[in-house]
């Protein structure tokens, strides 16, 4: 049917630029769609004209706040930091002290320059380390590692065959490997960014596999990416 | 894909993060800058937060979603593109990301078996939020927008975009040719447009 659609030229796909702007396309077909958009203006014009009515539609949900403990939580993950204040958290009633302080303060300024850098590369977490993955199916993919948590960053990245989508999962040593809630596709310019779910350790290994779409519990095909931290 | 820095006027002196443009504050957390981090989590933690809240229903789940959506930030700010939409729209864009991807793991949430009443009733209703104080305008229009239209148009929207399902699964779901549901999207998309004040619309058919 796409092979049809093609040579119709934008007639056969006009039906499809919503569904793609809504996410709504099976995987094969946004594939194709994508590909088609490459030589359609009519179809990228329409999409274009669609985007911020689709980038909107968040807005319409009932507002709600978000857990504080969440704050908490991802600025932990973020800085490494521990304890209850956010990372610039300011000191309720310092200033009453500060005449008191002030030859504390002078004596104690290199110190204090000391302790700002320190607790500005603190803050800053340390750069995350990169590992270049073995993949057998062309392109390039690294597993960027910060503290615990991992994110893949894949560059011209085959796609899953058709009907198919790819799981992250992670082997700790020689144990079984365990699916993660990862599952993800890449762009038609084999682009993709995956959170890798789960914390990463020493002797963990993180492998992708092409599994049918809605995912596997046990992976049905060799991994076609695999990187392991030592 | 342009490389974030800050801007030169920014760079000499600490600046008030909170009075920074979003596009500025990414800039410095590309460089590191938790207390810039801290910030974009600030505006826009609530939005996110509710976006998952609803496409999930749960809310530890949508704490999950969420905090793996501003870690996936912290880590590749590099790779947000301002010429491609605001760093809402971005980390949005994110959060329905990882819900979809949790909804197309879970294998019960197949068409074959999902009823269709109750993954409507799943999804609030835009009605529900009729008499909720609107924070803002611009959430105020997209919400008339989606009441006023026709409900088989807003019903598949509602389901592909927050529901995370695709067109032939809906198509199933409603019991409708494949075509239908397409068509009620570009319809409803359209309708939107129009709703929405965007000037160039009327050259699309609906």
């Amino acid at each position: 049917m796409s092979d049809e659609r093609q040579e119709h030229g934008h007639s056969g796909w006009d039906g499809d630029v919503a569904a793609y702007a809504l996410g709504a396309l099976d995987p094969a077909e946004a594939e194709a769609f994508r590909r088609h958009l490459e030589t359609c203006p009519l179809c990228r014009e329409e999409l274009a004209s669609f985007e911020g009515v689709v980038d909107a539609l968040p807005m319409s949900v009932p507002s709600r706040r978000s857990p504080a403990g969440l704050r908490r939580r991802v600025m932990r993950e973020a800085t490494g930091r521990h304890g209850p204040g956010g990372v610039n958290r300011r000191q309720p009633g310092m200033w009453r002290w500060w005449p008191a302080l002030r030859p504390v303060l002078a004596a104690a300024a290199v110190l204090g320059v000391v302790a700002l850098v320190a607790l500005r590369i603190h803050a800053s977490g340390p750069p995350p380390r990169v590992i270049s993955a073995q993949v057998t199916g062309g392109g390039t993919a690294q597993l960027r590692v910060s503290g615990d948590r991992g994110e893949l960053v894949l560059r011209r990245f085959a796609p899953p065959p058709a009907g198919e989508i790819y799981e992250v999962w992670l082997q700790r040593g020689h144990g079984a490997p365990i699916p993660t809630t990862a599952l993800f596709s890449v762009t038609a310019a084999g682009t993709g960014d995956v959170a890798v779910p789960g914390r990463l350790r020493n002797g963990t290994t993180v492998m992708v596999t092409p599994e049918p779409a809605g995912g596997s519990r046990v992976p049905t095909h060799a991994p076609v990416l695999r990187v392991s931290l030592s | 894909m342009p490389r974030l820095r800050p801007p030169r006027s920014l760079r000499s002196s600490r600046p008030d993060l909170h009075a920074l443009a979003d596009e500025d504050l990414m800039a410095f957390v590309h460089q590191g800058d938790a207390r810039a981090f801290e910030v974009v989590f600030d505006r826009h933690a609530d939005a996110a937060f509710s976006l998952a809240y609803r496409m999930c229903g749960r809310r530890s789940t949508a704490e999950d979603v969420v905090q793996e959506a501003f870690l996936s930030l912290w880590r590749s700010g590099a790779r947000y593109d301002p010429s491609r939409g605001s760093v809402r729209s971005w980390i949005l864009g994110v959060v329905r990301n990882r819900s979809v991807d949790l909804f197309r793991r879970d294998l019960v949430r197949t068409a074959r078996d999902v009823n269709a009443d109750d993954a409507v009733q799943r999804l609030p209703a835009v009605d529900d939020v009729a008499g909720e104080a609107e924070r803002r305008e611009d959430a105020g229009q997209i919400r008339r927008a989606l009441r006023e239209l026709p409900a088989d148009q807003r019903r598949v929207i509602e389901l592909a975009y927050f529901g995370g399902f695709t067109h032939s699964q809906i198509a199933e779901l409603l019991a409708l040719p494949a075509g239908t549901v397409k068509g009620r999207m570009r319809l409803g998309l359209t309708k939107l447009r129009l709703a929405l004040g965007d000037p160039s619309l009327s050259e699309v058919t609906g």
